[in-house]
């Protein structure tokens, strides 16, 4: 798991796969590596190498129509980063507790 | 969704009792986290637990700014190269202090919108987290 949110941390810092990650998220049906490559401007292979790590980080699955790869986002993944704010939340509760604790007991 | 947590606490103590309690490495390692820790500016810090088979256990960072009574150091948990900037401020009134703490740094890292579509999703807890927790406890 630990693997997991590495990389999707990875896949999810870099501004261009964030952008290819929205256009799949708002597109009504999945896309396929060469209209991604259009609409971005990139080569194929630019994208495959992107697709490849969100695939990676389980962003986005892909289908295989014929000749034709296509891609569509699956944002389940993201999740794991509202528990990290949940997490720090009560980390962080739970720290400043001790610290009360800690001053409390050196003032005795 | 916000993604910088904060949280305010006052104190029934003197600010520098905190101030020491937060920055110096003995203390530290008593109330929070076993550390390698200088209140410097660019000092590389690690907080550090007992090593475990999943590793995930480490805390790094470098001190960004340490006045009294201003602390910011940046907060990367093992290897996920995700950066997040802690903040501590302390505040004396009359004889309490009012802490400020914030975290901030992790939208760096991901797409609001799609955060904030999915942020009603529920599921399992990472173990890397659970791992982190159980030392941290």
């Amino acid at each position: 798991m630990q693997d997991n949110i590495t990389k999707l941390f990875k896949a999810i810092a870099d501004p261009t796969r964030r952008d290819i990650f929205h256009a799949l998220v708002i597109a009504t049906s999945a896309l396929s590596i060469t209209q991604i490559s259009n609409q971005f401007e990139m080569s194929r292979q630019g994208v495959t190498k992107h697709i490849k790590i969100l695939k990676d980080a389980g962003l986005v699955q892909m289908e295989e129509q014929g000749r034709n790869r296509f891609c569509f986002a699956d944002p389940k993944p993201l999740k794991e980063v509202n528990k990290w704010m949940q997490f720090y939340a009560q980390f962080w509760d739970d720290s400043l507790g001790n610290l009360e604790s800690y001053l409390d007991k050196k003032n005795v | 969704m916000s993604t910088t947590i904060t949280k305010e606490k006052v104190f029934n103590h003197p600010i520098d009792q905190i101030w020491n309690a937060i920055t110096k490495a003995e203390e530290i390692s008593t109330w929070f986290i076993q550390a390698d820790f200088k209140a410097e500016k660019g000092y590389n810090y690690t907080f550090s637990s007992e090593p475990n088979e999943k590793g995930c256990t480490t805390i790094s960072g470098t001190v960004k700014e340490a006045n009294p009574y201003t602390l910011v150091y940046t907060w990367i948990v093992a290897d996920t190269k995700v950066e997040t900037t802690v903040t501590w401020k302390l505040e004396a009134i009359g004889n309490t202090t009012k802490l400020y703490l914030e975290h901030s740094g992790i939208e760096n890292y991901a797409g609001d919108t799609a955060i904030a579509m999915f942020e009603s999703f529920n599921g399992g807890w990472d173990n890397c987290i659970e791992g982190l927790t159980a030392y941290l406890k």
